[in-house]
């Protein structure tokens, strides 16, 4: 037999420097681990791989996320209080608007209930907290509490159709709440002659400072120290028992099926998450009222409840960076940009439609999306340069552990490429006249080829019994895993050995020359 | 699909009438079963034969019985008989052990892929864990492949694990320190690795050493369960106790302390300076002596606090410190303290006695079973009843080491080269695929553990599938072993020759005075497995006169002893250049049953020629072939054995095995191997496929043209020989030969040489024809 030379294969250098760091820690020297107070966590997510290509012990950092908020939260802190005092003010709507959205997020990502009553709840507790402070001289402190008291009660009624209705329907529910709240409060007659508003609130900006520099800053302080806050919230629900619970149940109707099979009591998790970001929202809320230190009814309204969504969208649904990241960037666009005037909308709607065009989960998982498209494009190239379990290549060796194997593919192509030229309907008809026993070279080889091929997909008889005492055969392939049965290939039945043994022969040659 | 599912044991396997047998039952979809006892006659149900025949057996036996689903605990591990709870009551600790683990994710190929489409969970290592209460320690493998050590209050669980994976098939000190006080924890990874006793050399070792301290946030509680070696404790309602979290390799030396060992004290342990002093050091090189060693791991600090093993956990394996040149523990036990665990281990099911059956006095020796069935399902139940005053001149020597050896045989599923060495493709029934799926009652000597080492153990107190009356197994289409055996049982008992069996455990044990019983002895189609008792009793019986039929293949083949507190249990492993469906590792070739050295007959001075003329030469599994006679059968001192036959008649040109009665495995003669020089070649078979090639002991230096259609090697020889004082030995190196006996009911070729050679074997005083002890002189 000859070997030709495979004319089609370009082989393209691979193997590159580390692009990240990595650490090689010292040997033998002792790793003195700290944790989060109160927790078993740890600050940061090491991760502890051997390099074997340089024989070396190495650490690589494997959440890299705490870094980039803490990068992100520390920008915010210390750029802010040097900004005018326009930008420190809108530096703190997007530490309120960050809030509302990561809020939301736990909502409608962690929970999964399409709710769009989240300014409803947010504007009925801001209300509330400012009647209580207007009318009913309750001290400003205290309408934190009446706040969430009120997000809590408003909440707990909003959960109750969740369970029933799904999805758009839900949604739609929650507009139609949001909008009556709204007609309420412009038909109060007590409020009218403000428009529906309440306002001189206290709050935790002294009078003289409001709207002042001073005033900005303790706003500003005030407003980050929300956002912490409502990320600590977070935090607490989506990565601990309640978020772990629901993740279980997310993805499809099967999961839940399966959460619920073994015992996960999702939808009780679910009332949980809404109940208590509806509290915190109610929280906001009060917080909303005394930043403003008034509330008006345009908080009810489509268009503010419209520029969340579109935060929302840009950012990313789902995740508590989206939230913070989509808020950046409409606040910028929306309240920095106001000199633009009403194109700075048509702007956002241009970077909505561009995002949901492109980036299937926000700006902040275009990063994966960008690292999924890469694999398929990279696998389609391979492809293209490569026949079906044909040479390897320098790119795919890298990702073989066992190099024997890559040996293995380059033979195994040479030696079926060899056995097809012996393949002629003489030979097929020499192994149906005498499927065992001695046969020419040319069978044997053959024959030797197909008997010593890996067991996954390998084929085998099965023999059922009839209920006439007589043998019916069955062909069947191997799974290759431990204890895993054999698939049934077709449902032909041979009554006579000799027949199925021939079945099997004629199989294995089809795979071998369709290979 | 049947959704009824009935398994069980008898126990013993074996015995005399007279004797009790207990069954062990386990049912699921049924709660009565129907039952008899009968004896087994034929099993193959092969239209060609006489199909299956069974006796009923009018015993006072209960009709019904009843029966429930038993559990079985798969995996090796050892108990720790502590008694003053002192393993529970620890404050300040330290736990370490040298451990080679065998089946770990981190095979320095660091993909986490990988870890998820394993799907293996944590291994425990040692300690008091218990799953169900979360209560106790434990130092062992997540399921990530970290080494972790982890504590649990009964309801908080907390761990520290090393920041790098732990690997496969490399020895490491591993340890934990615990004080209680401040709640800290460290915890060590450190290779000891050597040039001799991992997988790789010291010239490309990589740093595994991972020390990792933490502050862990409780205290582990009492967890009032035994320190385990190998895995943790569980619970469930339906099943009670039991032990999960298996772990895979070898441990070696682990101890406790009862204070917190510095850095520097457990670097020292790898320089053999042990810390001062231990509250528990199982010294695990401890216990052997030129014999093998025990099940106990014995501790041999100040509290005595020994572990037992379950399931056999191995012994007389190399330890973290071997060196390579002692290659027995016979040579220095210290370098033999690993002791190898593997999770789906199985000696004895431990199933309670569901009825019990005791043979009558008079009752006939032979192959019975216990037959139960339900709706639709039915179970036989094998056992063998052997005579309290052996009368018969003829025994049957069923080959019980060979079917212990063979049970519950997974590799024609498993192996990828099953296909090749069959030359055939595998015929597979719904039975086997069903026993396949539920891999349930442990595996065969033919098999892999999950970790990938051979399994050397077997044992009879489970139940084993391929140990039926109707069994065609092992992939092929025809019965192997005991259900080919019976063909043989058949045909004596349609010929009406007065025989009682015998088996390997009764010479085993019993020695020559078993055979001596008996005027011949005949040996089955496979007897494969065998000890030095056997073969002394067998050859001091054939020196004393005794006449002996070998009608099998590849016979007196692998060095077998049965464990030494257990003859449920046998012990093999398979190296030198034998057929061998694993190899030992480098220094463990030694048995711990029994302290001999492993291997093949042939590489320890006593290849099966040498006893019984013929020895394993070839095997195929695609088709038989026939015998033809070779001159000296025309010998007078011979000829005898041929009457009634041609000169030039084919023998065994048919046969429920493979349509010949030379095939499967056949055996040759060979002076150079020690056939005996006064040994005539009767008969040799021809005609062999391409698909028996010449065994991969025949083989020094390989070369092209070694199979059946071109090297005069592959070939069945039927030899004969007179041993001392009116002795004899007939032998057919051919599985096939006895299941060519039913073929054309008995009557055919094949039954004529054996009645003739059989009418002469029972009969006193000398053979026929040994008077012409003279050879040919040119008269023709």
């Amino acid at each position: 037999m000859t070997i030709q030379e495979n004319k089609k294969s370009t082989f393209y250098k691979v193997g590159r420097r580390h692009f990240e760091y990595r650490i090689i820690p010292k040997v033998n020297n002792v790793w003195n681990r700290t944790r989060f107070p109160f927790t078993k966590r740890h600050f940061l997510k090491w991760r502890g791989v051997y390099n074997i290509n340089g024989l070396k012990r190495e650490r690589l950092l494997k959440d890299k996320m705490p870094l980039w908020w803490l990068i992100g939260l520390s920008l915010v802190l210390f750029v802010t209080p040097n900004l005018s005092p326009q930008l420190i003010g809108v530096s703190s709507i997007f530490c309120i608007y960050s809030s509302i959205n990561i809020l939301w997020t736990l909502i409608v990502g962690t929970a999964g209930i399409f709710s769009f009553a989240t300014l409803a709840v947010l504007g009925v507790s801001g209300y509330i907290a400012a009647a209580a402070n207007v009318y009913m001289d309750i001290p400003w402190p205290y309408m934190f509490l009446i706040g969430a008291f009120t997000g809590f009660i408003f909440g707990t009624i909003l959960a109750a159709p969740s369970t029933r209705l799904d999805g758009l329907y839900y949604a739609l529910l929650t507009i139609g709440i949001a909008e009556i709240c709204r007609v309420f409060v412009l038909q109060l007659r007590v409020l009218a002659p403000q428009n529906g508003s309440i306002t001189k609130v206290d709050s935790f900006i002294p009078d003289k400072y409001f709207l002042q520099p001073e005033g900005m800053i303790i706003g500003f302080y005030a407003s980050f120290l929300l956002l912490l806050f409502c990320l600590l919230i977070w935090r607490l629900i989506n990565s601990e028992r309640l978020g772990l619970l629901l993740r279980t149940a997310k993805n499809s109707r099967e999961d839940e099926a399966f959460a619920e099979a073994i015992g996960i009591d999702f939808r009780r998790a679910r009332l949980w998450v809404f109940i208590i970001s509806s509290s915190a929202l109610g929280f906001v809320g009060a917080f909303y009222a005394m930043y403003f230190k008034s509330i008006s009814p345009t908080i009810f309204s489509i268009d503010q409840l419209m520029i969340l969504f579109a935060m929302m969208v840009i950012g990313g649904i789902g995740r508590a960076e989206g939230a913070v990241v989509g808020a950046a960037i409409v606040t910028f666009i929306d309240k920095g940009l106001i000199e633009l005037g009403p194109i700075r909308i048509i702007i956002i709607a241009i970077i909505m439609l561009v995002v949901t065009i492109f980036a299937r989960e926000g700006i902040t998982g275009a990063r994966k999306q960008f690292r999924i498209f890469r694999l398929r494009k990279s696998g389609e190239r391979r492809a293209l340069r490569t026949e079906k379990n044909g040479e390897v290549m320098p790119e795919e060796a890298t990702e073989i552990f066992d190099k024997q194997e890559i040996y293995y593919r380059r033979f195994n192509k040479r030696l079926r490429d060899n056995l097809k030229k012996i393949i002629t309907p003489e030979l097929i008809e020499e192994h149906k006249k005498n499927p065992t026993g001695n046969h020419s070279d040319s069978l044997a080889r053959v024959l030797n080829f197909f008997r010593r091929a890996d067991t996954a997909d390998k084929y085998a008889l099965k023999k059922i019994k009839k209920t006439n005492s007589k043998n019916v055969y069955q062909v069947i392939a191997f799974s290759g895993i431990k204890t895993h049965p054999p698939r049934i290939v077709d449902d032909k039945e041979y009554s006579e050995l000799s027949e199925a043994l021939h079945a099997v022969f004629i199989l294995r040659v089809n795979d071998l020359l369709e290979s | 699909m049947t959704n009824t599912r009935i398994f069980g044991y008898s126990n013993p396997l074996y015995g005399k009438n007279g004797d009790k047998f207990d069954f062990h039952i386990s049912a699921e979809g049924t709660k009565e079963v129907k039952s008899e006892i009968v004896r087994l006659i034929h099993g193959d149900e092969n239209p060609e034969g006489p199909g299956f025949v069974e006796e009923k057996i009018n015993s006072n036996f209960q009709k019904n019985i009843q029966v429930e689903r038993q559990y079985t605990q798969l995996g090796s591990y050892a108990v720790v008989k502590d008694d003053k709870d002192i393993l529970h009551n620890l404050n300040d600790f330290s736990i370490y052990a040298f451990v080679y683990p065998t089946m770990t994710f981190g095979n320095r190929f660091n993909s986490e892929e990988k870890l998820k489409s394993s799907g293996k969970g944590r291994q425990t290592i040692l300690g008091t864990w218990s799953v169900t209460d979360n209560k106790g320690y434990g130092l062992g493998i997540n399921n990530e492949g970290h080494l972790e050590f982890w504590i649990g209050n009964g309801k908080v669980i907390d761990q520290i694990k090393c920041e790098v994976p732990i690997v496969s098939n490399f020895w490491f000190l591993v340890a934990v320190t615990f004080n209680s006080e401040t709640k800290k924890a460290t915890i060590y990874q450190i290779g000891a690795q050597n040039q001799w006793n991992s997988l790789e050399g010291t010239h490309v070792e990589i740093d595994f050493n991972s020390i990792v301290s933490e502050k862990l946030s409780i205290l582990p509680e009492k967890s009032d369960k035994p320190f385990l070696f190998a895995g943790s404790h569980e619970r469930n309602d339906d099943r009670g106790d039991f032990i999960s979290l298996l772990y895979n390799g070898k441990i070696d030396t682990p101890s406790v302390t009862d204070y917190v060992l510095s850095k520097e004290e457990i670097f020292n342990i790898l320089e053999n300076q042990k810390p001062k002093k231990h509250i528990a050091i199982w010294d695990t090189s401890y216990g052997y002596d030129e014999n093998g060693i025990d099940d106990i791991i014995f501790d041999v600090g100040p509290n005595k606090m020994n572990a037992l093993g379950y399931n056999r956990p191995i012994r007389a394996m190399t330890g973290w410190n071997w060196k390579g040149k002692d290659d027995c523990f016979r040579l220095d036990n210290k370098q033999y303290g690993g002791i190898s665990f593997h999770d789906d281990a199985l000696i004895d099911c431990n199933w309670s006695v569901t009825s019990s059956w005791t043979p009558d006095k008079n009752a006939k020796s032979g192959v019975y079973a216990l037959k139960i069935s339900s709706k639709d399902k039915e179970e036989y139940i094998p056992f063998f009843v052997t005579p309290k005053n052996p009368k018969a001149k003829i025994a049957v020597q069923m080959s019980t080491f060979t079917y212990l050896a063979y049970a519950n045989l997974a590799l024609y599923f498993d192996g990828s080269i099953t296909q090749a060495i069959y030359g055939m493709t595998p015929i597979i029934s719904d039975e086997d695929i069903e026993l396949y799926k539920l891999s349930e009652f442990g595996l065969s000597t033919y098999d892999h553990h999950n970790d990938g080492e051979g399994v050397c153990f077997s044992s009879w107190k489970r139940p084993i599938m391929n140990m039926r009356p109707k069994f065609r197994g092992g992939g092929v289409s025809f019965p192997w072993a005991f259900p080919a055996d019976l063909s043989l049982l058949w045909w004596l008992e349609n010929e009406n020759y007065d025989f009682e069996i015998i088996t390997d455990h009764d010479v085993h044990f019993g020695g020559v005075k078993v055979l001596k019983n008996y005027k011949t002895v005949i040996n089955v189609t496979h007897p494969e497995y065998y000890s030095t008792e056997m073969l002394d009793a067998t050859e001091e019986y054939l020196r004393d006169g005794g006449r002996f039929l070998y009608l099998g293949g590849n016979g007196y083949y692998w060095v077998t002893a049965t464990c030494r507190n257990d003859p449920s249990c046998i012990e093999v492993r398979k190296l030198d250049a034998g057929s061998r469906a694993w190899e030992a590792k480098a220094g463990e070739c030694y048995l711990m049953s029994s302290g001999e050295r492993s291997g093949v007959w042939r590489s320890r001075g006593r290849a099966p020629q040498k006893l019984m003329g013929v020895g394993f030469t070839a095997e195929g599994m695609d088709r038989s072939e026939p015998f033809e006679r070779m001159p000296d059968s025309f010998h007078k001192r011979v000829s005898w054995i041929f009457e009634g036959i041609g000169d030039n008649e084919i023998i065994g040109d048919f046969g429920l095995a493979l349509g010949g009665a030379a095939g499967v495995e056949i055996d040759r003669y060979d002076l150079s191997l020690g056939t005996p020089i006064n040994s005539k070649l009767l008969a040799s078979s021809y005609g062999h496929s391409d698909n028996y090639p010449l065994v991969s002991e025949e083989i020094t230096f390989n070369f092209p043209g070694r199979g059946g259609t071109q090297d005069p090697n592959v070939r069945s020889d039927i030899v004969f020989f007179n041993t001392l004082n009116n002795g004899a030995v007939f032998s057919v190196g051919s599985i096939a030969w006895s299941q060519a006996l039913p073929c054309f009911g008995g009557k055919n070729n094949v039954g004529q040489i054996m009645k003739n050679v059989l009418n002469a074997f029972i009969k006193d005083g000398p053979l026929p024809g040994s008077q012409y002890i003279g050879d040919e002189k040119h008269w023709r």
